[in-house]
């Protein structure tokens, strides 16, 4: 197969960045990661079928692993590293916040695509319930099993009622 | 965070102090590392046979893909020492599989090639470019016919203490003369440890010095292999590895991944990032094995048990045995006379397994459990009452005391919280609001307080603030935290000016990541630094009760201590285990016969808990994985060439976010004076053991039906076909 | 691999014509799957996603025309009143992430039997709109589904939209899977009662080499289902019907399911979803009066 590239622009951040020799097969998620240096984007499987990679384009929560990204240029890509207002610990997202206070993950792996497709869930208004919350967040693997302070954190954000006395994250000894 | 009160700050529920990195996207776990310029990646061939040769290997497609770098073979590839090496986390019996080094297949999944382009889409590309043929060999792969042809473990596992073969007394004769008895077997498939980040190594050469990203469980242990596989002094290899995407114990062992970027990076001089697909995750990781028990347990009609007699086979690899302790919670978990415990592993034309979170205790208690509630069954007793009827403070299997154990307050605890009164205890008598069947069910965890030599290191600075570092591992507990925490309460400084790290082989040693003895035994050697930094600071100026943070401002310097602590006698005088009770309810589906889970509640002893914040979490995220192992997790072995058919997170199930319902834990005051000098028992991996079975003796009273292969599929429970 | 961008519908049937082999990508999850998993090398994409038709939906006489590109979430969030069973079945399709990009169209054009979207169509005698620069033909997706990932679609063709007819009356969708969601069907099942017509549609999902209908339960229930009255049907017509359904599947066993369990788990989700569709097939006769 002979060497063909590509040159494509990816507006991620707010930033554009030009690929000058993109790879057609190469998938959003590894231009992400291998070529631009965004590595809060996670790749856990590369089939769709965990969430890690989760990107928003255009403000949809989408998979990165499953897009090329030479179907993205044009298009405006936010990821973990651009999700706060000013970008990173100083100012975190509300998202970003909820998620430490609710301890809502442990190895932190998958932690930035839960967030992502938490921030698309929210736009979408599918938060009116644990249980929605739980669905609609189904599409993100957390193998450390922090779901039920997932939901928390979510809920804290969109303003969630919790059921009382269930799922409290931080109740300590009997 | 607001100053924190430094005295008190062990046993507050602190956030996570890695946790702004994480959610930033700025925590750089191991493939994401840049290690300079002229990066190239590496994609694996693998085998496609479980036992055989390699007839031929054709690369030349793959060489002359666009962007290919070298094709590395057996044929080709640099012929490396491979000195022996047995890391406490490595099978003592056999020997590992020598990566390119002959012809020899002995397993499915076995690397025989690894691409190596400019590019992952060109290595990837080039890899499905090599062809490979093999003269396949006769291959033993099905599981059915194990216990016939299993062994016991090997005499390298008896110096170890595991014999195979165990117990006290008669338990034949017991169970011959109880009048309640009770024998079934059990069933448990391969689980894979699945962590989301796949194992993934960033591999550079510098003047014959190595450098090796790497996500592990334990820097030092990569350290040492990868000198024995090289042939170089350890001080000529460095492994970093601060963050580490979940492993559950794959991050125990170096994989393929760790010497093949080792290899290429050295043949090709430049550095190579070498990462295994989901699907490799399967076939070159090792696994929890797919073990068969038999349990028979005797009992007089008030349920004190007369006898235990456990047996279980579980698999291992042709290369290596790996043989867990599965069956020593059956001769210490309850008072009885008459036990007898026999463990046999059957070899398979298969990768090696490994540890997996809790390994051994979560296999063995979930059938000694299970048996439990088939005997209360049978003397029709509360099988909450069976266990505090059993219950006792003196471990029968070696005649010491435990150091602690509250299982009774756990089992009232949890129970209390569960609302296990409101059980009707005639199975099928409970239904929802939604006419499903509803089943509650309990079981105990159980899991030994271990604890190991370390070293940490406490370097205070003129600024008031203090660094704490050790070779450890985070992938997920929380080390970084709870370290930060003992280490401010120790130096009597606010918890924001100290800074613990860890994951590098640069610093003091610590030992393996694992076995829920991290916090005994790094925890204890953070706390003995720390305590010697502060008093040397305090002797330089000749005060003990000085404010630390002044003096240190005072004095000008950093002021340092290396401290190495190891465990005494005290594990000699008493056996000291982490208990817990587990209770699951279940809703079943009457007509299809699916299985939901709207709760699970535990309680442990634990001993100290230095953050139930996290510790919280520990326990929780336990239960959920305890959870995919009852109702959706198997690794499908074909029994034709051993392959896992499922090798997909679409097809092998971990359970999601709707899965999970209300999951609630807690742990109850508990003082431990002898385990360790901080108290603490461990947590990491009791929340998974008893789950499963907790489950399944809800289904049974759900349904009144046993199931007794997991996991519980609804073919299963509807007591249909196969699956 | 080369790409073919089109910007136009025009243009990307001269691109279909022209390169036959090259496999059309929009939401790109089947096609993604079989780049990133290696098994597929495809020539030429033909990338679908600036084709502004594709994401449109407009009524085309009294049927719902709906492009197929139209992504999931919006058929859930927005057609659920005119294609039910679809927005149901919709909202059953893997993750929230994939159902912001993946369409009805990829799921025909990949044509799994798994594909949650079948069965709907089956049920709902929804008609397939093919295009290549010889025409357009309409198939109706009855006779779509013609052998283990085959399709009546030439290879010059592609798949522009799917018409719905409107609803004449209750849908239902069920779907059976070992997680509680992001999960691949153990068995699926969609039901359309027509009201006008005093008919009965279904569709069967993950229970044979293709998509199936159950062509003996639908008569069955057209002739037993109280049409003047909606009254709930006896245990004995649904059991019935539910026998019928199993019948018509012809399942295998694989790693997710058994077929024993699968005809089981048909013929429950047969008598549930026709319990609900009663009750909603009342429940709309009170509401009009």
């Amino acid at each position: 197969m002979p060497a063909q590239t590509l040159t494509a622009t990816l507006h991620v951040n707010g930033r554009e960045h030009a690929l000058p020799d993109l790879d057609p097969r190469t998938t959003l998620l590894d231009a992400l990661r291998e070529s631009l240096g965004l590595t809060g984007t996670k790749k856990g499987c590369g089939l769709g079928h965990c969430g890690a990679c989760t990107v928003l384009a255009d403000g949809r929560r989408i998979l990165s692993c499953m897009a090329l990204a030479a179907l993205y240029e044009g298009r405006e890509i936010t990821t973990i590293e651009g999700l706060a207002p000013e970008g990173g610990a100083a100012r975190p997202h509300p998202l970003q916040q909820a998620f430490v206070e609710r301890d809502a993950f442990q190895c932190g792996y998958c932690t930035p695509g839960q967030i992502m497709s938490a921030a698309g869930l929210i736009d979408e208004g599918r938060t009116g319930s644990p249980e929605e919350i739980r669905e609609f967040m189904s599409g993100n693997l957390c193998r450390c099993g922090a779901y039920a302070n997932i939901v928390a954190a979510v809920a804290d954000v969109a303003r969630t009622p919790l059921v009382p006395g269930a799922r409290e994250p931080e109740q300590g000894r009997s | 965070m607001t100053s924190t009160a430094a005295a008190s700050v062990v046993g507050q529920p602190v956030s996570r102090v890695d946790g702004p990195l994480k959610v930033a996207g700025g925590a750089t776990y191991a493939a994401e590392f840049d290690p300079g310029p002229g990066l190239c990646h590496g994609a694996i061939v693998t085998s496609t046979v479980a036992s055989g040769r390699i007839a031929s290997i054709d690369t030349a497609a793959a060489e002359a893909a666009p962007g290919v770098v070298a094709v590395l073979t057996h044929r080709n590839a640099p012929v490396l020492p491979y000195h022996e090496h047995k890391g406490l986390t490595d099978p003592p019996e056999g020997e590992r599989i020598h990566l390119l080094q002959d012809d020899r297949v002995r397993h499915q999944g076995q690397p025989v090639a690894l691409a190596v382009a400019e590019t992952l889409e060109e290595a990837v590309y080039a890899a499905s470019l090599v062809r490979v043929s093999y003269r396949p060999e006769s291959a033993v792969t099905a599981f059915s016919d194990a216990v016939a042809h299993a062994v016991p473990p090997g005499p390298r596992y008896r110096d170890r203490g595991l014999e195979g073969d165990g117990g006290r007394g008669d338990a034949d004769a017991a169970l011959g003369a109880a009048p309640v008895r009770i024998e079934a077997e059990y069933v448990m498939p391969r689980l894979n440890h699945n962590p989301i980040e796949p194992h993934g190594t960033v591999a550079r050469w510098s003047e014959g010095e190595l450098t090796l990203w790497d996500k592990t469980q334990w820097v030092d242990n990569v350290r040492a292999e990868m000198a024995a596989v090289f042939g170089l002094p350890p001080d000529r290899v460095r492994v970093v590895s601060p963050f580490v995407g979940g492993a559950f114990g794959s991050g125990l062992r170096p994989w393929a991944n760790v010497t093949l970027a080792a290899m290429a990076s050295r043949h090709v001089d430049r550095p190579v990032k070498v990462v295994l697909t989901r699907r490799q995750m399967f076939g070159i990781t090792g696994y929890r094995p797919r073990s068969t028990h038999r349990v028979a347990l005797g009992a007089d009609r008030d349920g004190q048990l007369l006898a235990i007699r456990h047996e279980g086979v579980s698999e291992t690899s042709t290369y290596e045995t790996y043989a867990e302790e599965q069956l020593g919670s059956s001769e210490y978990l309850y008072a009885c006379r008459d036990v007898a415990t026999r463990y046999r592993v059957a070899p398979r034309n298969v990768q090696t397994p490994n540890d997996m979170r809790g390994p051994g205790k979560v296999t063995g208690v979930h059938a000694l459990e299970c048996a439990m509630d088939e005997l209360a069954a049978a003397l029709d007793m509360d099988p909450v009452e069976l266990r505090l009827r059993n219950d006792t403070i003196v471990d029968q299997s070696t005649g010491v005391p435990f150091s602690s154990r509250s299982l009774r307050e756990c089992y009232q605890a949890a129970g209390e919280r569960f609302g296990w009164s409101r059980r009707n205890p005639r199975p099928g008598a409970m239904r929802d609001e939604r006419g499903r069947l509803v089943g509650y069910g309990c079981a105990s965890a159980t899991w030994p307080a271990m604890r190991q030599a370390a070293e940490a290191r406490a370097r205070l600075l003129p600024d008031g603030s203090a660094v704490v570092s050790s070779s450890s591992s985070d992938m997920g507990p929380g080390t970084y935290t709870s370290m930060t925490q003992v280490a401010a309460e120790t130096l009597g400084l606010p918890l924001e000016r100290v800074r613990f790290e860890l994951g590098d082989t640069r610093m003091p040693t610590a030992p393996v990541h694992g076995g829920s003895w991290t916090m005994a035994s790094l925890g204890s050697a953070v706390q003995a630094a720390c305590a010697e930094a502060r008093r040397r600071a305090l002797a330089e100026i000749g005060r003990a009760d000085a404010d630390l943070a002044a003096v240190l401002r005072q004095i000008g310097e950093p002021v340092e201590a290396t401290v190495r602590t190891e465990p005494g006698d005290e594990l000699r005088r008493y056996s000291a285990h982490s208990f817990g009770a587990v209770f699951a309810e279940v809703a079943v589906d009457p007509d299809l016969c699916t299985v939901r889970v709207p709760r699970l509640v535990g309680a442990y002893g634990v001993g100290r808990v230095v953050n139930p914040k996290t510790a919280r979490s520990q326990i929780t995220g336990g239960m959920v994985m305890g959870m995919g192992m009852a109702l959706t997790e198997r690794t499908e072995v074909d029994p034709r060439d051993a392959r896992p058919v499922n090798s997909s997170l679409a097809d092998y199930l971990v359970p999601v976010n709707a899965d999970v319902g209300e999951l609630d834990a807690v742990f109850v005051d508990e003082e431990d004076p002898h385990v360790n000098p901080l108290g603490v028992k461990g947590l990491g991996e009791i929340g998974t053991v008893g789950v499963a079975a907790a489950i399944c003796n809800a289904v049974y009273h759900a349904t009144g039906r046993r199931v007794r292969e997991l996991p519980v599929t609804v073919e299963r429970v509807l007591g249909a076909a196969v699956r | 691999m080369e790409f073919l961008s089109p910007a136009t519908w025009e243009e990307a049937l001269a691109a279909k014509s022209a390169r036959p082999d090259a496999v059309p990508i929009m939401g790109g999850t089947d096609v993604m799957v079989e780049l990133n998993f290696d098994r597929r090398r495809p020539a030429a994409l033909l990338d679908l996603t600036r084709v502004p038709e594709l994401r449109e939906w407009a009524p085309d006489g009294d049927r719902l025309r709906l492009g197929a590109g139209v992504p999931y979430a919006v058929i859930v969030d927005r057609l659920a009143d005119r294609a039910p069973a679809l927005a149901l079945a919709s909202r059953a399709v893997a993750s929230p992430q994939i159902r912001n990009r993946g369409s009805v169209g990829g799921n025909l054009g990949g044509a799994s039997p798994a594909g949650d979207a079948h069965p709907p169509l089956l049920a709902t005698d929804a008609v397939v709109e093919l295009a290549s620069v010889r025409g357009v033909r309409r198939v109706p997706a009855r006779e779509f589904y013609l052998g283990p990932r085959r399709t009546a679609r030439s290879d010059d063709e592609l798949i522009a939209a799917v018409l719905l007819p409107a609803p004449a009356g209750p849908q239902q969708f069920a779907k059976i899977g070992t997680r509680n969601a992001m999960v691949i069907a153990v068995a699926s099942f969609a039901l359309a009662l027509d009201a006008g017509r005093r008919s009965a549609g279904t569709g069967i999902g993950s229970a044979g080499p293709t998509p199936l209908r159950a062509p003996e339960a639908e008569e069955f229930l057209a002739a037993e289902f109280d049409w003047a009255g909606g009254r709930p049907p006896s245990p004995a017509v649904a059991q019935e019907f539910g026998a019928l359904v199993a019948a018509a599947a012809r399942p295998i066993d694989d790693v997710r399911g058994s077929a024993a369990y699968r005809r089981h788990a048909l013929s429950v989700l047969a008598r549930r979803t026709l319990g609900w569709a009663a009750a909603d097939y009342r429940r709309e006769m009170a509401a009009c009066g």
